[in-house]
């Protein structure tokens, strides 16, 4: 005998050892908030965010970048801040839109894939923050280069000694080894949160896009 | 209005309700897990019940929520993991107390279940539920000839975890 039926010839008897919930267990279980990891995506994104909209206007209020209006750099930080807003905006219109479309009452793999597009905007967003993040980097190190009374002295000075060369290799990879630790950082702490968050759901929505080939 | 729609609710989930034990009983392994999946897949299904139309049977309705819950929203509590397995004390008993080898076998067949990935589970759950394919691949969002591919090799891995 096929051992599923005889498993389906128990399953379906109803005396199981059920517990039985009765009518006010169950209306004090409406009552309590989901801790599903929908709802934690939510939080993450909305912080992740608020994390990268703050730093980009904690930047504008900086010290240094007081230092940029002596530069006369203007012109090049403000389409730099418009094109900021644009991008935030850009991007929260599509994580609210995608977000609304998650539905449980989808099928499996619908709501996995609605799930994960959420989560890749978030992705979009945190990528085009890192990108911006190196842009500028290079952008206020050329800056410093050319306008900053004091680096353009020591440039002068090195260039008499004939260590240009030098000085130029040494800023350059102290800003991209100050760029990848911080990136690192980042990853391993996008690793953690997501990979604990997300582990089922990946592992499962593989399974199902295994049965499709 | 809102009450009455509690109201409905609540009294519709109390008579279906071995509907989401049987979920929880598949994907977790202990008393508190299974609480804990309880009570998520009854705020899922809260969540989604004012958008529930008539046309659908509740009982319907709520294998796909259940399932999604279990299959993709539900994160593990931490509190379930010091507390006491489902599987031993239904093996324990079974090994004391019965001696009859379809109850036997019925437990062993349990288990073998219990091995199951989230996706094999989940079929294995339609199916015995008496789900026909058509139904199975709607709520899994495969195809039906897939459905039906799968299934057969969740037999025979059912088969290979009972005999290795």
């Amino acid at each position: 005998m096929d051992e599923l039926e005889l498993l389906k010839k128990d399953w379906q008897k109803d005396n199981k050892d059920y517990p039985k919930l009765s009518y006010n267990d169950i209306y004090k279980m409406i009552l309590k908030k989901s801790s599903s990891i929908v709802k934690w995506i939510f939080i993450i994104s909305i912080l992740e965010f608020v994390l990268w909209s703050a730093i980009s206007f904690a930047l504008k209020d900086a010290d240094f970048n007081k230092k940029f209006q002596e530069y006369n750099a203007e012109n090049i930080m403000i389409p730099f801040m418009i094109l900021g807003y644009i991008v935030i905006a850009y991007f929260l219109y599509k994580f609210f839109m995608n977000y609304r479309t998650i539905s449980v009452t989808d099928n499996a793999k619908v709501l996995m894939e609605n799930i994960l597009k959420t989560r890749r905007t978030v992705k979009q967003y945190v990528a085009v923050n890192l990108g911006f993040m190196i842009v500028s980097a290079f952008v206020v190190l050329s800056i410093q280069f050319n306008r900053d009374e004091e680096i353009i002295s020591i440039i002068e000075k090195s260039s008499a000694n004939g260590e240009l060369f030098k000085f130029y290799a040494i800023s350059i990879i102290t800003t991209l080894l100050v760029l990848a630790v911080l990136i690192g950082v980042l990853l391993l702490f996008y690793y953690l949160i997501y990979g604990i968050l997300l582990k089922r759901l990946n592992k499962n929505y593989k399974e199902l896009k295994k049965l499709e080939v | 209005m809102n009450k009455e729609l509690e109201h409905n609710f609540v009294e519709l989930l109390e008579k279906h309700q071995n509907i989401v034990h049987k979920v929880c009983r598949l994907y977790t392994n202990n008393y508190d897990a299974h609480n804990d999946l309880f009570q998520e897949i009854t705020i899922q299904l809260w969540k989604a019940y004012p958008k529930f139309r008539g046309d659908a049977k509740f009982s319907t309705w709520m294998y796909r929520v259940g399932l999604n819950t279990a299959i993709t929203l539900y994160r593990k509590s931490k509190r379930s993991i010091n507390t006491q397995d489902f599987n031993d004390v239904q093996f324990k008993i079974s090994a004391e107390e019965y001696d009859d080898t379809e109850e036997q076998q019925l437990k062993l067949l349990y288990n073998a279940v219990r091995q199951l990935n989230d996706i094999e589970k989940a079929l294995v759950f339609l199916y015995l539920e008496n789900k026909n394919y058509k139904e199975i691949s709607e709520t899994l969002g495969i195809s039906e000839v897939n459905a039906r591919v799968k299934m057969n090799r969740v037999k025979t891995k059912l088969k290979t975890i009972l005999n290795p």
